[in-house]
């Protein structure tokens, strides 16, 4: 139960420089999710905290106390891998216990820690088994198992939901939750999918290009990006990005007229000038079907819709760019249509040409 | 697909071909059983008028059959050890680098299979003659003249153990270098990582993690380097002189090529001596073999 901080912490492999001075807080019993595309550098920050990977610049504490160079196993880190990575010629007692072993440790006293945590884990009837004679939610619990025993200040997973099937992940997805909320420790959880990363944390950690590009509560996170790459990372489907310029600011409310033609009026952007360019990012909830009587913000040609029973995905094309809108299912839209939509205007973000969020000014 | 019904014709036919292969291929092996067990053995294979263990009796209490069966068993097993270990160590090495020499090498050992060994055999006596000039050297003024030929017959390059389970050794290394390299690239780097978090020094990472994962690989490679070295006649005929360090090989040689008549009996008798280590390492090796480690990963 630990907290973690890093800062400026940086990896280089060769003249590759893979993270780029991050700087991240991490509170006791948190569960930290780092999310990003592949390639992000977060299995290689999450390695770096384990101290499977050297740290090239910046420091790492751990309640304080600098990790940088204290060998893996002496920093009361356990980790639980992409893969398990259960030893197959041991049973799930000795898999369990080998870290104890190692230690020197009485058997008997491996024995009876062995037993407390197969009993949290559901693992008593399994313990003489071989890895491979269990099932895969079986398998994850004997991993987290060889973690929890040693009573690790921080717990890391690396993708442990990747190549699962989907019942078995959204099972699992629940037996992540209740270990951290019987165990209360710290963890830190490495994943490519924002989906997993909303329903786990309480904290997520976008990263991009070895950089956090935002790290708050996954509902700060969703409803107000720093970024255009967080806006449109968060949410599923992604946040759609219309170009477009400031027509007029009058009292307060900022005319946006997209390269399409089409404008909508935000309140309480000021720091606007007319003429300038900005990314209007509007999410897929936020539009919807505009009712008969009422007045459409805009009028689209629908190129796909995709009906899920309680929605559809309406895809259209602005300006050459496609995009999503998601509106109730109770309506039958064919390809080719052309459809009104009204947009939640309190609910449309704005980004400047470097994709950084603009604030809406307090009132 | 239709089920064809089979013709009493084609069902003989085919057994009967299958039956004759089969015949032709056990042959040698049961003449060889019939041959040691029959006292008056011949030529031909024939069933014994009785049977009788004298054959073997007279490998070991005649002929030097236990000295020549205990010179290939260390020979072969000294040899089979040394490839395991170099292989282990090696093959990982090989699986784990990024070298950009890895590829070249493998290709480059490989020739040492592909070279007939009796194409080498003139600049590998000429070597092992300069390295045995050199070992005598130190071995002379160490050990004395009394017991200088005692000392030689074990770390002698030329007419010596040592010199010998080297060259064995050597032949047998690329293809279980192979071997091993190509089994530790499906060992998952996660499991050592796993046991490096688990507080594992390395000698515990490969005791109790990378050995028993290995098993399989080690045991396929130990037994192909075993086979093949106790199989091997060029090399002892070449290298070893002394009646005392002769093997099993060139002792059935040696005494089919006595004078006055061939005795079938004892040269089968040594026949099936010679055979059955490498029976008993198969044996062995098998439980192994089969074993497949799954379930450790995910998927």
């Amino acid at each position: 139960m630990s907290s973690i901080t890093l800062s400026n912490l940086s990896k280089r492999f060769g003249a590759v420089d893979v993270i780029k001075g991050v700087d991240i807080a991490i509170e006791e019993g948190e569960f930290a999710v780092f999310v990003g595309p592949s390639g992000c550098g977060k299995s290689t920050l999450l390695r770096m905290i384990a101290g499977l990977e050297p740290i090239s610049g910046g420091a790492f504490h751990l309640d304080g106390e600098l990790m940088n160079d204290v060998s893996p196993d002496k920093r009361g880190i356990a980790m639980v891998f992409q893969s398990y990575a259960l030893y197959p010629h041991m049973t799930v007692a000795e898999n369990i216990g080998f870290s104890l072993d190692l230690k020197g440790i009485p058997k008997e006293e491996i024995r009876r820690r062995v037993g407390e945590v197969s009993e949290k884990l559901q693992l008593e009837a399994y313990l003489d088994r071989k890895p491979q004679a269990l099932s895969g939610g079986q398998r994850q619990r004997v991993a987290i198992g060889r973690a929890i025993i040693k009573q690790p200040r921080v717990i890391l997973f690396d993708e442990p939901l990747s190549n699962l099937d989907a019942s078995l992940r959204v099972q699992m997805r629940a037996e992540l939750q209740q270990l951290h909320r019987t165990t209360g420790a710290t963890i830190v959880y490495v994943t490519h999918d924002q989906v997993e990363a909303m329903t786990l944390a309480d904290r997520i950690v976008v990263l991009s290009g070895g950089q956090v590009m935002q790290a708050d509560h996954p509902i700060s996170l969703y409803k107000e990006p720093d970024n255009l790459f967080v806006g449109q990372f968060i949410g599923s489907p992604k946040m759609n990005a219309f170009p477009a310029r400031v027509a007029a600011v009058e009292n307060g409310a900022a005319r946006i007229r997209t390269d399409d033609g089409w404008e909508v009026a935000l309140g309480g952007f000021r720091s606007l000038n007319p003429g300038d360019r900005v990314s209007l990012g509007i999410r897929p909830e936020d539009l919807s079907l505009a009712g008969t009587g009422e007045r459409a913000d805009i009028t689209v040609r629908a190129i796909l819709s995709e009906r899920l029973g309680m929605e559809t995905y309406l895809s259209f094309e602005t300006s050459g760019e496609s995009a999503i809108a998601r509106v109730a299912g109770d309506h039958r839209i064919d390809t080719g249509e052309t459809v009104p939509l009204s947009i939640n205007l309190d609910a449309c973000h704005l980004f400047d040409t470097a994709g950084q969020a603009i604030r809406r000014g307090q009132i | 697909m239709a089920q064809v019904r089979e013709t009493t014709t084609a069902a003989v036919t085919r057994y009967g071909l299958l039956l004759l292969i089969s015949i032709y291929c056990i042959m040698p092996f049961l003449w060889l059983l019939v041959a040691a067990l029959d006292p008056n053995a011949g030529l031909f294979l024939k069933i014994p008028d009785s049977v009788s263990f004298n054959s073997f009796f007279r490998v070991f209490f005649e002929e030097d059959g236990m000295l020549w069966l205990t010179n290939s068993l260390i020979v072969c097993g000294g040899a089979t050890v040394l490839v395991l270990v170099l292989a282990g160590f090696g093959g990982y090495a090989l699986s784990r680098t990024r070298a950009w020499w890895k590829r070249p090498f493998l290709y480059g050992i490989i020739l040492i299979r592909v070279i007939p060994p009796t194409a080498l055999i003139v600049p590998l006596y000429k070597i092992m003659l300069t390295c045995n000039q050199a070992i005598a050297g130190v071995v002379r003024p160490i050990a004395g003249p009394e017991y200088y030929r005692q000392v030689m017959r074990i770390f002698g390059f030329i007419d010596g153990y040592f010199g010998l389970i080297l060259l064995l050794a050597t032949m047998q290394l690329p293809l279980a270098l192979w071997i091993m390299k190509t089994f530790f690239d499906t060992v998952s780097r996660e499991y050592e990582e796993a046991a490096i978090m688990d507080g594992a020094t390395f000698n515990q990472r490969l005791r109790r993690v990378l050995v028993p994962l290995a098993m399989p690989g080690l045991a396929a490679a130990g037994l192909f380097a075993f086979i093949a070295a106790w199989g091997d006649f060029l090399f002892p005929l070449t290298f070893i002189s002394s009646p005392e360090l002769r093997m099993l090989p060139i002792g059935i040689y040696s005494a089919f090529l006595r004078a006055n008549q061939i005795d079938y009996g004892l040269l089968a008798a040594i026949a099936v001596i010679y055979t059955a280590p490498a029976i008993i390492a198969f044996a062995l090796a098998r439980r192994f073999l089969v074993q497949t480690f799954g379930g450790g990963l995910k998927g």
